[in-house]
């Protein structure tokens, strides 16, 4: 087959900037006599960045400006173009994940627009690529084993539960690595909103990491379900997560730039931070106590989950006529066979529709095309389906709605509300997809 | 030498085999005693179980196994019959027994029939090759691949003009597969077509037919192409597995290697409906390339 495609990797995060450049090649599963199974035989990273300290504008901004020549100086490092990206994923995390932030991003990268087609990662968002990119999932696939998998960053950490090579929850908490700094006098420099709730350490004046570390480990300990939770817990939860781990033993393992600092003993002020101190107590804590690993990648787990894993390709027989791809941010609408008249009436040119019922038989599929081409009044119609129908029933609207209708219908990718979808050009006969704020996997 | 003579002789030779001293039958304990047999009782006129409603997938019968979830979420990948456990060195007999029915189910299916109302219900009309009926048809496949006069005229009759495409529906060795997905499979084929503004002759309904009755098909209506779908030989899996195969400018004697086949359509493999959506497709690519088989993934591929 030898079809690939490009794609590439940012990571904005709270202290480091990343990008990758990985190729991901397309293969075709089935035999020659059946109809062909398109789906992503390898990843393999062709580029890393080095790792550069965000470009900040004060302690919060991110300098978009700068970001724009980061990228456009490791392009050509990289040796690569922009025409030949295919997909790719700029994530914003962690403490940097705010929304001037955000946007001052989008703004730098617009003329890299083609290329990235996810902006902005929510925490669970960044705990399932983090959880991906250290090669997690694939070790829990691989052994059957249940692995609680922590991303420790600079300002955050990110949890993901995998059993069986699917991601069944993810949390976050702030606990990271730089949640204080010291400058060269050893004179603390820097204290976040976090750190100031819990010590009592203040700016200009000498003070021992080793105090605030053993509480955030506690509370990582608290997270992991290692400890009872109590108020420590809920002062360092992310806003907006949640997280219950259920009875059970678990493998741990830890990606982010911090696990460099578990297994090898780095002098306390080698970064002028937390990091190693961090990483001491988390080899001496509760964490550590049983079976536990450091992930194939650490502080690059983050930016190698966005390049490799944030794309995946839906079923190889889909439907489409006159669509211009790529088709960005399209918001799902979930509906079953019950409420599917309802959702169609809520449904605008730009929504996608994904319906999940019973394997169909044509008839039923024509009924169904039926439908949703009249709900759609002359509009566009973007649908996905959770059994493999895409082709018979995009093509059975598409008869209804007439040549010059925009009809889009795809299978194999699970989503649901509140999920949104970008869609770019066929590889063999598939699209590939990327599901954004996708929390929970559906397997495969 | 006397009957007594002849047994000490013959435990003189076993001693001196088994040097250790032999443990006497009433003394053996297996080491791994299995589950506790439930005696279920049965009175006269009740049904025994149907082995055959049991979904293999799920069916696990290996004792003490090391990671039984692991074992079951493979399963789920896979049609094989895996972790059936044994008994000695042998099936247990649950495992016998739905071999066996499933097995049956393989040769009932080639000998039943397609129902005689089949064709006229799905608006097909039947014809039928030179096989007198479903024994001559196993063992004479020369006669599945052609008609006598009067079916040919019946063909005629049905086909009217040249149509660029003609379908086949061809009981072949399953009457479930082709009553199972057939009409599904056309009409989404028919669909496409029509979306696709390519002619399609009135289908046809093969009773003792073979893929290459196709080509007879193709001699006497002169369509540039014909899609056969038949049932295929059924396995332990499912009875109800159908192929599409098409031939580009079908005529008696075209080599086998100018056929594209889309095969494994069924439930568990690629459903009827999908597939022809799949098929319409594949049609409309084979008439661009004006050819199909192996030159057309030859030329996929350049």
């Amino acid at each position: 087959m030898g079809e690939s495609l490009l794609s590439v990797g940012l990571d904005v995060g709270t202290t480091t900037t990343q990008m990758v450049v990985s190729r991901l090649e397309i293969g075709n599963r089935a035999g020659s006599f059946t109809v062909p199974e398109y789906v992503i035989s390898q990843r393999q990273v062709i580029y890393k960045s080095p790792v550069y300290f965000t470009p900040l504008i004060g302690e919060e901004l991110v300098d978009g400006e700068k970001i724009k020549a980061l990228v456009a100086r490791e392009y050509e490092r990289a040796g690569i173009s922009r025409e030949q990206v295919d997909t790719g994923a700029v994530i914003i995390t962690g403490e940097t994940s705010r929304r001037e932030n955000a946007e001052a991003v989008t703004r730098a990268l617009s003329e890299y627009a083609g290329d990235f087609v996810v902006a902005t990662a929510g925490p669970d968002l960044e705990s399932v690529l983090a959880a991906r990119g250290a090669g997690a999932v694939e070790y829990s696939r691989q052994t059957g084993k249940r692995v609680l998998h922590i991303d420790i960053g600079g300002g955050t950490s990110n949890i993901a539960l995998i059993e069986d090579g699917v991601i069944t929850a993810t949390g976050c908490v702030n606990v990271g690595g730089r949640l204080l700094r010291w400058d060269e006098r050893g004179c603390i420099c820097y204290i976040s909103p976090v750190a100031q709730r819990l010590c009592d350490a203040s700016l200009g004046r000498p003070f021992d990491g080793r105090i605030l570390a053993k509480t955030l480990v506690k509370a990582l300990e608290m997270a992991a379900g290692l400890r009872p939770a109590d108020a420590l817990l809920e002062q360092v939860r992310t806003k907006g997560t949640s997280m219950k781990i259920p009875e059970g033993e678990w493998v741990i393992s830890f990606s982010g730039g911090v696990a460099d600092c578990i297994e090898k003993s780095m002098e306390k002020d080698a970064f002028g931070d937390l990091g190693p101190a961090l990483g001491q107590e988390i080899k001496n804590s509760l964490l550590c106590r049983g079976r536990y690993r450091l992930g194939q990648q650490t502080i690059r787990a983050t930016v190698i989950g966005a390049g490799c894993y944030s794309a995946q390709l839906s079923g190889s027989t889909v439907f489409f006529r006159n669509i211009d791809f790529p088709l960005k941010n399209l918001p799902v609408v979930q509906a079953g066979e019950e409420d599917l008249g309802q959702r169609l009436s809520t449904l605008d040119g730009d929504g996608i529709l994904f319906f999940s019922g019973a394997e169909p038989s044509y008839k039923q599929v024509k009924s169904l095309a039926e439908r949703i081409v009249k709900a759609a009044e002359g509009k566009r119609i973007y649908v996905a389906v959770d059994k493999d129908m895409a082709k018979a029933l995009g093509q059975a609207i598409a008869l209804m709605a007439g040549e010059d209708a925009a009809v889009l219908c795809i299978d194999g990718v699970g989503l649901k509300a509140g999920d949104y979808l970008d869609v770019t050009a066929p590889v063999g006969t598939a699209l590939p997809v990327i599901v954004k704020t996708l929390i929970f996997e559906t397997g495969g | 030498m006397n009957k007594q003579d002849l047994s000490a002789m013959v435990a003189e030779i076993l001693r001196e085999l088994h040097p250790e001293p032999m443990v006497k039958g009433s003394e053996y304990k297996p080491s791994n005693p299995g589950p506790e047999q439930k005696d279920e009782q049965y009175h006269d006129g009740d049904f025994v179980p149907d082995v055959t409603q049991l979904n293999l997938r799920k069916l696990y019968l290996v004792e003490q196994g090391e990671n039984e979830d692991a074992y079951r979420k493979m399963k789920e990948k896979t049609p094989a019959r895996l972790g059936s456990g044994r008994a000695g060195p042998r099936y247990k007999t649950l495992t016998m027994l739905r071999f066996r029915a499933d097995h049956a189910a393989a040769q009932d299916a080639v000998f039943s029939q397609v129902r005689e109302e089949f064709a006229g219900e799905n608006g097909l009309v039947e014809v039928k090759t030179r096989c007198k009926d479903k024994e001559e048809y196993l063992t004479r496949p020369d006669y599945g691949r052609s008609f006598d006069e009067e079916n040919q005229q019946k063909i005629r009759k049905a086909v009217t003009g040249t149509p660029k495409v003609q379908i086949v529906v061809g009981d072949g060795l399953s009457s479930a597969a082709i009553q199972a997905n057939a009409m599904d499979c056309l009409a989404a084929i028919t669909d496409g077509l029509k979306a696709r503004g390519i002619s399609l002759g009135q289908s046809l309904f093969v009773r003792y037919c073979r893929v290459g009755a196709g080509d007879a098909v193709g001699d006497v209506t002169g369509c540039e192409l014909v899609c056969v779908l038949v049932g295929e030989r059924p396995g332990l899996v499912t009875d109800k597995s159908m192929s599409a195969y098409i031939t580009y400018q079908p005529r008696t004697g075209v080599s086998e290697s100018a056929r594209t086949v889309v095969s494994n359509i069924h439930a568990q493999g690629t459903p009827a409906v999908e597939a022809g959506a799949y098929i319409a497709e594949l049609i409309e690519k084979i008439r661009k390339n004006k050819g199909s088989g192996v030159g057309l993934h030859l030329e996929e591929k350049g």
